[in-house]
């Protein structure tokens, strides 16, 4: 038995002095951290974490009825431009993709919800729509239906320093860094590992995100991205058997018609969009996922509109500078053209849809 | 609310302006214990009622089991206070383990019954708060203290926010009595206690998630058999983010608290320097293994019944102590393997006890790397997802995998290894030591580039705010 009040002695320090000394030994080499990541051409960016996508999510039960949702990977994500949208609809969309990360959950999500009666737009990256789960930010998803009052909290003390601070980011962490060093050596024996995406976009608090700059001038940096995405494209993981894939494929058709037929039943309706890619991107994709094979039962089985870029070549005439991702400079102009295709698409179907009309 | 948020310190920082007002201490107690109650809803509001039940069962049962002089009495009361607290522990902790168990059985037998699905939240730091308050109503019960005297000072020591989740587990004859008159952190306390958070925050963010905790995970999700050195190195990897991660709360929890004013009692005492498993174990969650030897081990007789009921308590004791950590097997087994050991130890400390070379240096350090490996081993099961991977992991070990693949970059061999290193110079170096003396030794300056280093290190390493790995138990 220990029944007594425990006695914690504090050491016999200059506390006074040690803790100013140590404050200042904290802010200088701080602001040393902070500059050289300013002159990587680092920038304070909202950072897109789970609670940022979890309070957009919010954003769908706070709108009015006729509201535009985007759904997809980060296509989307960075492809399409906030701003130009509102100034061509009047409708400032809810911008719910996700990196790395099939949307179909979220389009479930939409369609459970009895509240959301506008418009989704949705966009296939084929290799990322037809998977049966979620994928990279299935936490993200998750954090909608959990988040505590902590968390919630945490994100809203956490956006004005990730708005004061460039360091303040996921790419910029110390192990993180470190991990992407080229100095360490291979290990024998250690089976292929694909690096990790370097830091791509900018976001800010409405996750507008725009592909970042040094993407379009710096070659180099370009060429790291693609090469990246090599590692991704060139080492597939092996495919299910043939029978699983064909039934995984059905199931995935008949959850997107389900699901399209609630959001319709109640007013709404979705668009499906394939958003640009090039190089060697583009190829693997035409091989692994032929237009033919994934992307055009995917919009017979919806019955919905939908924008292939191969079919308009204002879509196709942007700067891609890493194979996936309209450079920044473009995205404005490539968002117009969107919104003015969808509502043409849809307007030639006989549905217009007011969250698109100017 | 995690010590390792954004939430708490700005949490943290309106209790300690609170604290510091000139308001009567009646007041600031008022205020910590509805900070207490803020602290755990921030996590999931609907549970704080379970604090409340188990402050008021216990408030009021140990106040009869005090009144009654019938001993049948004092035992139906105090089975209250048992009922109540395992009651809540089992329900939320162990009934889909009991459950999955009873299926098994019965399947086993050949009746096929499926049970329903338990999709229970196991509320955070249930197994922490549960045995806390037993305690209080344990120790009136055994006439070793009585009841406070002020509802407000237990439901504090219920509450108390810095250890609520994750200890140190306190008594009431810690904590209580802190709680009858004023007391105000000195400008020497609150330094101290930020400095010890900064040392706790460093363990967390920087040591266990930020180095360790890939490692481990690369290992242990691994699906194949592995070479023996990389199931060695995310086993020690494991050892090191285990200790970081838990020692880091405490160390944090000890630094609130002297924040405000109060001591918490230490919860570690650099484990991995033990020399032996009754050594580490008083090294090792300290307010865990003291509780168990105080209501469990020696309630049951502990070693004043002979030789073998002796090592009958002993197994028992770490086996539920295993159980206390998971609802799984595994952990039983972890438990198990503990208990084997300090049952070993023991039979040959009753054989060898006055051999000489039990003194000599290289023995001692041989011994201590003995304990550390051994325990390596019993973190397998307590980490383990299942008994296929801790089995694979077990033959990868021991040599008993012939090939296997490699699942380690040369980044995260680096990490294991310098932490692996540095942490176990530190414990063998801080044996015998306590931290507050090589301070008092330490220029002020070098402890001011230690603490900014660490400071330093925290912000850069920015952490995800990943939960403690004990606040699942």
């Amino acid at each position: 038995m220990d029944p007594k009040v425990p006695v914690r002695d504090v050491p016999r320090v200059a506390w006074s002095r040690a803790g100013l000394l140590a404050m200042i030994l904290v802010v200088l080499p701080l602001g040393g951290w902070e500059a050289y990541w300013r002159g990587q051409q680092f920038r304070p960016s909202t950072r897109n974490s789970d609670g940022l996508w979890a309070e957009a999510r919010r954003w769908v039960d706070r709108a009015e009825p006729e509201q535009t949702v985007l759904l997809g990977s980060s296509r989307v994500l960075f492809d399409i431009d906030l701003d130009a949208w509102e100034e061509e609809t009047g409708v400032l969309p809810v911008q719910l993709a996700l990196e790395g990360t099939n949307p179909r959950p979220v389009l479930s999500g939409l369609a459970e919800d009895p509240d959301f009666t506008g418009l989704a737009i949705v966009g296939v990256t084929p290799v990322l729509f037809i998977m049966p789960e979620a994928g990279y930010r299935q936490a993200a998803i998750e954090r909608y239906t959990t988040e505590s009052p902590s968390q919630w909290l945490g994100q809203r003390i956490s956006m004005p320093l990730e708005q004061t601070f460039a360091f303040y980011n996921f790419d910029t962490a110390l192990f993180a860094v470190l991990h992407r060093q080229t100095w360490w050596r291979e290990r024998p024996g250690l089976p292929f590992q694909e690096r990790e995406v370097r830091k791509l976009s900018n976001m800010d608090r409405r996750r507008e995100a725009d592909l970042w700059s040094r993407l379009d001038d710096d070659p180099a940096y370009a060429e790291l991205a693609k090469s990246i995405w090599s590692d991704f494209l060139d080492h597939p993981p092996p495919p299910p058997p043939e029978a699983e894939a064909r039934a995984q494929f059905e199931a995935m058709l008949e959850e997107v018609r389900r699901d399209i037929e609630a959001i319709r039943a109640r007013g709404g309706d979705v668009a499906f969009v394939r958003l640009p890619s090039t190089g060697h991107f583009r190829e693997v994709e035409a091989a692994a996922f032929p237009r033919e094979r994934v992307w055009e039962p995917i919009v017979a089985a919806a019955g919905a509109v939908s924008v292939h870029f191969e079919d308009y070549p204002e879509l196709m005439d942007v700067r891609v500078p890493e194979w996936s991702h309209v450079s920044a400079r473009d995205k404005g102009r490539f968002t117009r053209d969107l919104v003015r295709i969808l509502r043409d698409s849809f307007r030639a179907r006989g549905t217009l849809r007011p969250e698109l009309e100017p | 609310m995690l010590f390792n948020s954004l939430t708490f310190f700005a949490f943290f920082a309106v209790v300690l302006a609170l604290h510091a007002m000139p308001f009567p201490w009646r007041v600031k107690k008022v205020n910590l214990l509805v900070a207490s109650y803020l602290f755990y809803a921030a996590w999931n509001p609907p549970f704080v009622v379970l604090l409340w039940a188990s402050t008021f069962v216990d408030w009021f049962v140990a106040r009869a089991i005090y009144r009654a002089e019938a001993r049948t009495r004092r035992r139906s009361l105090l089975l209250v206070s048992i009922l109540v607290n395992l009651g809540i522990l089992g329900y939320f902790k162990y009934g889909g383990f009991l459950l999955e168990n009873w299926s098994a059985l019965m399947a086993a037998v050949g009746v096929d019954w499926t049970a329903p699905a338990w999709d229970i939240v196991l509320p955070v730091g249930i197994s922490f708060y549960t045995f806390q308050t037993m305690a209080y109503s344990l120790d009136v019960y055994l006439g070793r203290s009585r009841p406070a005297d002020s509802f407000l000072d237990f439901a504090l020591f219920v509450t108390f926010f810095p250890q609520l989740v994750a200890g140190p587990i306190v008594r009431p004859t810690h904590l209580i009595p802190q709680f009858a008159e004023p007391v105000r952190a000195s400008r020497s306390q609150l330094l101290w206690g930020l400095a010890l958070m900064t040392l706790g925050l460093f363990e967390k963010i920087v040591i266990a998630d930020g180095a360790l905790a890939p490692a481990t995970e690369a290992v242990y999700g691994a699906t194949e058999p592995l070479v023996f050195a990389d199931a060695w190195l995310g086993t020690l990897a494991f050892a090191g983010q285990i200790f970081c991660d838990f020692a880091g709360y405490s160390t944090v929890a000890i630094g609130v608290a002297l924040c405000l004013g109060f001591s918490l009692p230490d919860n570690f005492r650099y484990p991995y320097a033990a020399i032996g498993f009754s050594d580490f174990w008083r090294r090792w969650h300290i307010s865990l293994s003291t509780w168990l030897r105080d209501y469990l081990y020696i309630p049951l007789g502990g070693n004043r019944k002979g030789n073998g009921r002796t090592y009958v308590n002993l197994m028992l004791t770490m086996l539920l102590g295993g159980l206390w950590h998971g609802a799984a097997w595994t952990f039983v087994v972890w438990g198990g393997l503990h208990g084997i050991y300090l049952a070993v130890e023991r039979w040959v400390g009753e054989r060898f006890s006055g051999a000489r070379i039990g003194g000599r240096t290289w023995f001692r350090i041989l011994m201590a790397l003995l304990t550390y490996v051994l325990v390596n081993i019993t973190w397998v099961y307590f980490r383990a997802p299942d008994f296929a991977t801790a089995w694979r992991l077990t033959r990868s070990m021991t040599g008993l995998t012939t090939g296997g693949a490699v699942a380690l970059s040369t980044d995260y061999v680096t990490r294991v290894v310098v932490v692996t290193i540095g942490m176990l110079i530190v414990h063998w170096t801080m044996r015998n030591r306590r931290l507050e003396d090589v301070v008092s030794r330490t220029p002020w300056w070098l402890v001011a580039v230690v603490w900014g280093a660490m400071l330093f290190a925290i912000l850069i390493t920015q952490g995800a705010g990943d939960a403690f790995i004990y606040f699942q138990f």
